[in-house]
C-alpha cells in the first residue's frame, strides 16, 4: 500500500513533490541562517555561510529524485524521449548505424528463418519419432536399400508384431482429362492405411477406408487442390478423368511434405495375388509405443525369415530394415551448410555492431564535455549507462525494424528458388520463431554496442574530463587503443568471413571445371512416359526406333538416344555384379541403365574398347513367355570395368548381374559424373533396350540453341503417338546446373555476406583512421610546420593505421585455419587450407586497409599548418 | 590536528543515527543534523548533501512520516516523525548494531 501511494505520488503529483522538496531546502537554510545569526554573524555573512553549508542544491534534488520510487519508471520516459531526440540531433550517424545494424538483423533473419523452416520445423506428423521408412535389402546381392515388393509388404503388415501400422506407397503418374485443361499429374497409388500410418487427417472429406471399392476413389493433395480447384470445398464428389477411369474425389490432405504433396492419391486394395518379385513400392511405418529399434529390427528379421521359408524362390536373402523418419527433412550436408551460414550472418552482425560501438565511441568523444557537465550537475553514473545504452538499444531496435522489412523483401526471392536438398523452401516465412530471434539479436546487438561507450564514461576525474573536452586531441589514449581493437576485430572476422566464401566459391569453380564425361551443351532432355500398351507386342520398341529415325532426319539434331533413368537428375537403380570368374560376397554396387545404341554419342560419351551395342543386342531380361535369352550383352563404365578386371582387357570377359546372371561384356564406355559431380566417376552398367526394356528418357545432341527443336520433337511426337505426352523438357545444361544448385547458393550467399563483410569492415576502418587523423590535425600541423614532408606525413599515417589491420589477418587467418575444418564436408576439389584463398583474403583485406588510411591521410598531408595550429 | 568530522559515514550508520534521534521526538531536517552532531560528539557531521537523500529513502521506505510545522524560531519547517515501521526498524537495526560493534570491539582488541 505504502509503496503504491509512494509511486503514485512520484509518477502523478512530481510538480508537487519537487515544490514540497525545494520548500524544504529553502527552510532549511533559512533554519542554518538563523542559527548562524544567534551566534553572531551580520545577517549577510549568515546567508553567505548557510549558502555554502548548503552545498549544491541542484545536486541534493537531483539525488533525491534518484531515491524516489518510481522514478525510474518515470524517468525512462524522459530518458526515452531524450534519446531520441539525442538521435535526431545526429542524422547522419542515426542513419549509419540504422542501415549497418538493418543489414545485419536482417539477414540472419531472412537466414535464420530458412533455417528454422528447413530443419526445425517439425514434420507434418503426428509423433514423428516413432514414424520409419521400411525398406528391403538384399545383402547377398549387394543391395542395401532396395524398393518393397507389393506381396511381401502385405506379408509383413500381417506378420510383424512391432508395428502399429503399415503404409505403402507407389509412385505413378496419369493424365487428368475430361476437367479443363489436360495436364500430367502426379497420381501415386497408396494402401488405405497410408495416410494413418503417418499421422495426417483430410482436411476436408475423409480418409479412404479399410475397404475401399478399387479404382473409384481419389484423395487429393493441398497444394494441387488449391492450385486448380481455387481451393473450393465442392471438389468433394467431383468426378475425376485419369488415364481414362473415373475417379470421385473423398477427401483434401493437409499442406506438407514429404508423402503428402502429390497431387492425388489413389487406394491401392489388398490383394492376396499381389506380385512378389516386382519390386517397386516404398513403404513408412509407426512403431507400436514403447518398442524400441533394436526390438523392431528383430522383429522384421523373423518376418523376412519366415517369408524365406514361405516363398523360398522370391524371398531367400531378402531381409528388411527402416530408418528414421528425420532422414526425411533434409540431408546432413543441408543442414550443415544452414549451420555454416548462420555462423556467417552472425559474424557479418557482429561486424556491423563493432561498425556502430565505433560510431557511438566516436560521438561520445564529441560529447564528452556534456557528459562530464551532466556529472557535474548530479547526473549519477547509472543514469548516464541508461542514457547510453538506450540510445544503442534504440538504434538496434530501428536497425531491427528496418531489417525485418529486408528479411521480408528478400524471402519472397528465397522462396522460389529451386534448390536441391532444400526442402520446404517455398513454406519460408517470417513466422513467430523468425521475430523472435529478430528481437533476440536487436536486443544483444543493442548491449553489445552499448557496451563499450558506457565503459568510457569517467567514473571520476570529472574535472580532467572538463579539462579534456576541448581539446579532443589529447583526449583519452585508452579510447585510441580501443579503437585499434575494434579495427584488428572487424579485419579478423572480415577474414574468415572472406575464407569462407573465398572456399566455397573456389569449390565450386573445381566443380563446375570437372572432367564430367559427359556434354552438357547443345543437348536437350525430355521424357515420354508410356501407356501400359507398349510393354506388349514390341509396341514400345517400334515406337522408340520410329521416333528416334525421324529425329535424325532433321538437320538440327546432331545425334539422339534414349536412356531408363535421367542422368544427373534421376534416380539411381542399381545391382551388386561381380566377374563372373569370381564372384564376390560383397559384390561393388553399379547403376544399370537401359540404352539405345546412339545414346553414348548423344550424350558425349566415348567408347574406350569394343563396340557399342548395335540391333543384336537384346534386353537381359526375357519377354513374359519366352526363354531366358541364352547370350547377353553388357557394356561397362571404364570405372566398373577397372574394378572388376584391374590389368586385363574387359572386352569378351562375363560378369554376373545382379550377382547372379551371366553376361558378356561388349564395349567400355568413357567415365562419367552421371550421380552428381561431386560424387566421383559413377560406377555404370549398360543394358541394352528392346521389347521389354524401354528408355524413356530421350537426349538429344542439336546444332543451334537446343529448345529450339522442342517444336520438332512435338510434331514428330503428334504425328507417331498423339497421346503420348513429353514431360520435363529441359536444356541439359539446366539439368545440371540444377544439381549444383546447393552449392551455387552456398556460395552466392557467402559471397553476398562475404561482400557485405567488406564493406562494412572498410566503412569502420576509414571512420577509425579518419576520426583518429582528424583529431591529431593539429599534431601534424606541428610537424609539418617543423619541416615533415606532405608524403612522410602520408605514409607515417598509413603505415600506423595499418598496424591494427596486419594484427587482424594475423588473428583472422589464424581463426580461419582453426574454423575451415567445419567447412570441410562442404568443400570439393579445395582443401581447408588453400593457400591461394588465403593469400587472395590478406591482399584484399590490406589493400582495402591501405585505401581506408591513404585517404584520410592525405587530407592530413594537405592541411595548411598555420590552420591546423590555429585549431589548437 | 586532522577533524574527526571527515570520519565517511558507513552506509546505514547514517540511517540507524536518524531513526534514533528521531525515535525520541519529531524533528525537522537542521534540527537532526545537529542532533547527531551532538550525540557523537562531533564525529559525525551529516551535511545536506547526504541528509536530504537519507531523510527521503526512509520516508519511501515508510519508517518516517513527515509533515509541515513551526519551528522553535517561528520559521515554516518540514518535521520528521518516525513512524511504527520505523520504529520496529530502529529495534532491529539496533540489535545488529550491538552485535557488530562488540564483534568489532573484539576483533580489534584481539589484534
Amino acid at each position: 500500500m505504502h509503496w503504491l501511494k509512494a509511486t503514485w505520488r512520484n509518477l502523478f503529483r512530481r510538480a508537487l513533490v519537487d515544490s514540497d522538496l525545494e520548500e524544504e531546502l529553502r527552510s532549511y537554510r533559512q533554519l542554518l541562517e538563523d542559527e548562524k545569526i544567534q551566534s553572531g554573524a551580520d545577517s549577510a555573512t549568515a546567508r553567505r555561510e548557510a549558502a555554502i553549508e548548503l552545498g549544491g542544491i541542484q545536486m541534493i534534488k537531483e539525488e533525491v529524485r534518484d531515491i524516489r520510487r518510481g522514478s525510474s519508471l518515470e524517468g525512462f520516459g524522459k530518458e526515452l524521449r531524450q534519446s531520441i531526440r539525442s538521435l535526431r540531433r545526429n542524422p547522419g550517424m542515426t542513419a549509419m548505424a540504422v542501415l549497418m545494424l538493418a543489414l545485419g538483423i536482417g539477414a540472419s533473419s531472412a537466414i535464420f528463418s530458412v533455417f528454422e523452416t528447413v530443419l526445425l520445423r517439425p514434420l507434418p506428423f503426428r509423433d514423428p519419432d516413432r514414424l520409419v521408412e521400411l525398406v528391403s535389402t538384399w545383402h547377398e546381392l549387394g543391395m542395401n536399400e532396395v524398393a518393397f515388393s507389393e506381396a511381401n509388404f502385405w506379408d509383413l503388415r500381417a506378420r510383424n508384431r512391432s508395428f502399429e501400422s503399415v503404409g505403402l506407397y507407389h509412385s505413378d503418374e496419369a493424365n487428368l482429362t475430361g476437367d479443363g485443361q489436360p495436364e500430367r499429374v502426379s497420381a501415386p497409388r497408396v494402401s488405405v492405411d497410408f495416410f494413418r500410418t503417418l499421422g495426417v487427417a483430410p482436411i476436408l472429406g475423409r480418409d479412404f477406408s479399410a475397404n475401399e471399392d478399387r479404382a473409384s476413389v481419389a484423395i487429393l493433395g493441398n497444394k494441387f487442390w488449391k492450385s486448380r480447384y481455387q481451393a473450393a470445398a465442392a471438389v468433394l464428389g467431383r468426378t475425376l478423368r485419369l488415364n481414362g477411369a473415373t475417379f470421385t474425389v473423398i477427401g483434401v490432405l493437409p499442406p506438407g511434405e514429404p508423402w503428402i504433396d502429390d497431387q492425388v492419391y489413389l487406394p491401392i486394395p489388398y490383394s492376396a495375388a499381389a506380385n512378389r518379385s516386382s519390386a517397386e513400392f516404398a513403404a513408412v511405418g509407426r512403431l507400436t509405443k514403447g518398442v524400441t529399434a533394436d526390438a523392431a529390427q528383430a522383429d522384421l528379421n523373423r518376418v523376412a525369415a519366415s517369408l524365406a521359408e514361405t516363398y523360398p524362390k522370391d524371398c531367400k536373402g531378402v531381409g528388411f530394415a527402416f530408418f528414421p523418419a528425420s532422414r526425411w527433412i533434409a540431408p546432413a550436408t543441408t543442414g550443415r551448410a544452414l549451420r555454416i551460414l548462420l555462423a556467417a550472418v552472425a559474424l557479418l552482425l557482429l561486424i556491423a555492431c563493432l561498425n556502430v560501438t565505433n560510431l557511438l565511441l566516436v560521438r561520445g568523444l564529441g560529447r564528452q564535455r556534456e557528459i562530464a557537465l551532466r556529472t557535474a550537475l548530479g547526473a549519477g553514473r547509472g543514469r548516464l549507462v541508461r542514457f547510453i545504452m538506450l540510445e544503442s538499444l534504440l538504434l538496434s531496435a530501428f536497425g531491427a525494424g528496418l531489417g525485418l522489412l529486408i528479411a521480408h523483401g528478400t524471402l519472397p526471392f528465397l522462396r522460389t528458388l529451386d534448390i536441391r536438398g532444400l526442402p520446404r523452401l517455398d513454406e519460408v516465412s517470417l513466422d513467430p520463431r523468425a521475430l523472435a530471434f529478430a528481437v533476440g539479436a536487436a536486443l544483444i546487438t543493442g548491449v553489445l554496442c552499448g557496451l563499450a561507450p558506457v565503459l568510457q564514461i569517467p567514473d571520476q576525474g570529472i574535472a580532467t574530463a572538463l579539462r579534456e573536452g576541448n581539446r579532443q586531441a589529447g583526449a583519452s589514449r585508452r579510447q585510441g587503443h580501443l579503437r585499434s581493437i575494434l579495427v584488428t576485430a572487424e579485419i579478423a572476422l572480415a577474414f574468415v568471413l572472406l575464407v569462407g566464401a573465398g572456399l566455397l566459391a573456389r569449390s565450386f569453380q573445381a566443380l563446375i571445371n570437372e572432367q564430367r564425361g559427359f556434354q552438357t551443351d547443345h543437348r536437350l532432355v525430355f521424357s515420354i512416359s508410356y501407356p501400359q500398351s507398349y510393354g506388349e507386342n514390341g509396341l514400345g520398341k517400334q515406337f522408340i526406333d520410329r521416333f528416334l529415325d525421324e529425329l535424325s532426319v532433321n538437320p538440327d539434331i546432331v545425334a539422339s538416344g534414349a536412356v531408363s533413368v535421367r542422368p544427373v537428375q534421376g534416380p539411381n537403380y542399381g545391382m551388386g555384379i561381380s566377374a563372373a570368374s569370381r564372384r564376390s560376397n560383397a559384390p561393388p554396387w553399379a547403376g544399370w541403365r537401359v540404352i539405345t545404341p546412339g545414346y553414348l554419342r548423344a550424350a558425349g560419351l566415348p567408347l574406350l574398347h569394343g563396340r557399342i551395342f548395335n540391333a543384336t543386342d537384346k534386353p537381359v531380361s526375357a519377354e513374359r513367355g519366352q526363354p531366358e535369352p541364352a547370350h547377353r550383352t553388357v557394356m561397362l563404365s571404364a570405372a566398373l570395368a577397372k574394378m572388376l578386371f584391374p590389368n586385363e582387357d574387359p572386352i569378351g570377359k562375363h560378369v554376373l548381374l545382379w550377382n547372379n546372371i551371366d553376361a558378356e561384356v561388349v564395349g567400355v564406355a568413357g567415365d562419367s559424373l552421371e550421380r552428381g559431380l561431386d560424387r566421383g566417376p559413377a560406377l555404370t552398367v549398360y543394358l541394352p533396350y528392346g521389347r521389354v526394356a524401354l528408355p524413356s528418357e530421350f537426349l538429344l545432341e542439336t546444332r543451334d540453341d537446343p529448345m529450339a527443336v522442342v517444336r520438332a520433337v512435338r510434331s514428330v511426337m503428334a504425328r507417331l503417338d498423339p497421346s503420348l505426352p513429353v514431360a520435363d523438357i529441359r536444356t541439359f545444361d539446366e539439368v545440371v546446373n540444377r544439381s549444383i544448385s546447393s552449392q551455387r547458393m552456398n556460395s552466392f550467399i557467402l559471397a553476398i555476406f562475404s561482400g557485405l563483410a567488406l564493406l562494412l569492415a572498410s566503412f569502420g576502418i576509414y571512420s577509425v583512421l579518419s576520426y583518429s587523423v582528424t583529431s591529431r590535425t593539429a599534431e601534424i600541423g606541428v610537424r609539418m610546420a617543423l619541416g615533415a614532408s606532405a608524403s612522410g606525413i602520408v605514409s607515417m599515417t598509413v603505415r600506423q593505421g595499418l598496424r591494427p589491420a596486419f594484427l587482424g589477418v594475423t588473428i583472422g587467418g589464424a581463426a580461419a585455419y582453426a574454423l575451415s575444418g567445419f567447412l570441410k564436408s562442404l568443400l570439393f576439389g579445395v582443401r581447408p587450407f588453400d593457400l591461394i584463398t588465403y593469400a587472395a583474403v590478406v591482399v584484399l583485406l590490406l589493400v582495402m586497409a591501405a585505401l581506408a588510411c591513404w585517404a584520410p591521410a592525405r587530407r592530413a598531408a594537405r592541411t595548411d599548418p598555420a590552420i591546423a595550429l590555429r585549431l589548437e | 590536528m586532522p577533524h574527526p568530522s571527515n570520519t565517511a559515514l558507513l552506509q546505514g550508520t547514517l540511517d540507524v543515527l536518524i531513526l534514533k534521534v528521531l525515535s525520541l521526538e519529531p524533528m525537522h531536517g537542521l534540527g537532526i543534523s545537529r542532533r547527531i552532531a551532538q550525540v557523537t560528539n562531533d564525529t559525525f557531521q551529516v551535511k545536506p548533501g547526504s541528509l536530504f537523500p537519507a531523510l527521503h529513502r526512509l520516508e519511501e521506505a515508510g519508517w518516517l512520516t513527515a509533515e509541515w510545522g513551526e519551528s522553535e524560531t517561528n520559521r515554516r519547517a518540514k518535521f520528521y516523525r518516525l513512524t511504527k515501521l520505523g520504529h520496529r526498524q530502529l529495534k532491529q537495526e539496533t540489535e545488529n548494531w550491538s552485535r557488530i560493534s562488540a564483534a568489532m570491539a573484539n576483533a580489534l582488541e584481539i589484534s
